[in-house]
């Protein structure tokens, strides 16, 4: 799967439009509830789609399958262009606390309580997350669907910058061999 | 120094979250090549695209897959043009196109779109030299309003206003006047001067009016002219409107259409 992936990347390069319909139906349907998970706004999320599948398009070229598969190639490129719009949203709005306060509320960092209920949502991804400790999950969390930047984890959670670095390192070498080991 | 501060930027630039000067110093270091972070990005990204691989999916509005196609299909790439099957269709294309063009510059077009093209060729003539005309007097138009604003930035200048007289009561006008640089005078609602004639600005100080120059209006009543200093920088106390013959007068002899008080 992953080397029709890049195939279909090599024929958008070379301009094939129904490579780009296909690249778009296999890989829309994973981008989108990431998109939408982090922007929160529907329409927000549907123009980022198009942005991010319009980018990849336009930048199939420059795709190469030794640094990475087809879907870390577009999911990567999701979230930064998702992460970018929320940044810029709340620049605009100005009111930081806020959308940080809604960014938690949507993001699963469960203490006790429904925790059963909020596993069930979420899928398997609770397998590869759900093995770190509670303290690392927090802050990659943060970072993946709030898009906060480890200084503004720091001040969210109060702990040291150090701290919230340990925690992103510990926890990412967690879930790189969670994936390296996975089949 | 070892690596191992840069696994942790790593890591904290594979999700997004490096800022600051931390963020411009490991990209930095990417730059100087980095095999292990390189490889650390890579797996981060990796795991960090599970983690979306493993949610629930789910499918975006049509209209977005739509637009794409469209926003593709409206970009001629020139990508299409090199692949190998393409090459002998563009020959045939091109060689059809070539005789059929031949045919056409021959026989068909000479005898019948020669009128034509001349036609085509002195109306465009007309038309560069009028946007070149338009072009003129808006660059001669922006130098003035250039002007008076350097003037207004002067504290020594002063703005003095202008009122209708006699035959044309309707009509405005401001002089922006500096006692060294001279000035500009601005006039509204002003009626074409009659046939032959045209509109002298008067300088007035202590002696007999000075002749400031002819002007004329367009068509909705306004016109614009540059006023020379004084010479010796003496005083002026009043400015003044005369419709004069089109040459000039050295005095007023005309009606004053218009007047500072």
């Amino acid at each position: 799967m992953a080397t029709a992936g890049a195939d279909l990347i090599r024929q958008m390069a070379a301009g094939d439009r129904q490579a780009f319909a296909l690249f778009y139906d296999r890989h829309a349907p994973v981008v989108f509830p990431l998109i939408l998970r982090i922007v929160r706004e529907r329409a927000d999320a549907s123009d980022v789609l198009q942005e991010v599948f319009w980018e990849a398009w336009r930048d199939a070229g420059g795709y190469d399958p030794s640094r990475g598969s087809p879907e870390a190639w577009m999911i990567t490129r999701a979230r930064t262009r998702a992460i970018d719009r929320v940044r810029a949203t709340r620049r605009r709005s100005q009111t930081f606390v806020a959308p940080l306060d809604e960014a938690m509320a949507a993001a699963p960092a469960d203490p006790a309580g429904d925790a059963a209920e909020q596993a069930a949502d979420r899928g398997t991804i609770r397998s590869a997350l759900g093995r770190l400790p509670e303290a690392q999950r927090e802050v990659i969390e943060l970072a993946y669907y709030a898009g906060l930047t480890q200084t503004e984890i720091a001040a969210r959670i109060k702990q040291p910058l150090g701290t919230v670095k340990t925690r992103i390192r510990l926890g990412l070498e967690r879930l790189r061999d969670v994936v390296k080991t996975s089949p | 120094m070892t690596h191992e501060p840069f696994d942790t930027l790593a890591a904290t630039y594979a999700l997004g979250a490096l800022d600051g000067d931390e963020r411009a110093q490991f990209e930095r270091h990417l730059a100087g090549g980095c095999d292990v972070c390189e490889e650390t990005l890579r797996e981060s990204a990796e795991a960090l695209a599970a983690l979306a691989l493993a949610e629930p999916r789910a499918i975006p509005p049509p209209e977005v897959k739509d637009a794409l196609l469209r926003r593709i299909a409206a970009t001629t790439s020139p990508r299409l043009e090199r692949p190998q099957p393409r090459r002998l269709v563009w020959a045939v294309a091109t060689l059809a196109a070539m005789i059929v063009g031949a045919a056409f510059t021959g026989t068909f077009v000479a005898s019948r779109y020669e009128g034509r093209l001349g036609q085509m060729a002195r109306e465009a003539a007309a038309l560069r030299t009028r946007v070149q005309q338009d072009e003129a007097a808006l660059r001669e138009q922006i130098a003035v309003y250039q002007a008076a604003v350097d003037l207004l930035r002067d504290p020594t200048t002063r703005v003095v206003t202008l009122h209708g007289l006699g035959p044309s009561p309707e009509a405005t006008g401001r002089v922006i006047w500096h006692p060294v640089s001279g000035g500009h005078v601005f006039v509204a609602n002003l009626p074409a001067a009659p046939a032959g004639s045209a509109y002298e600005l008067w300088t007035i100080g202590d002696g007999a009016p000075q002749p400031a120059g002819l002007f004329r209006v367009d068509a909705s009543g306004r016109g614009t002219h540059r006023i020379a200093a004084v010479q010796g920088g003496k005083t002026v106390k009043v400015f003044a409107v005369t419709i004069e013959p089109e040459a000039g007068v050295p005095a007023p002899t005309g009606p004053m259409v218009l007047a500072s008080k």
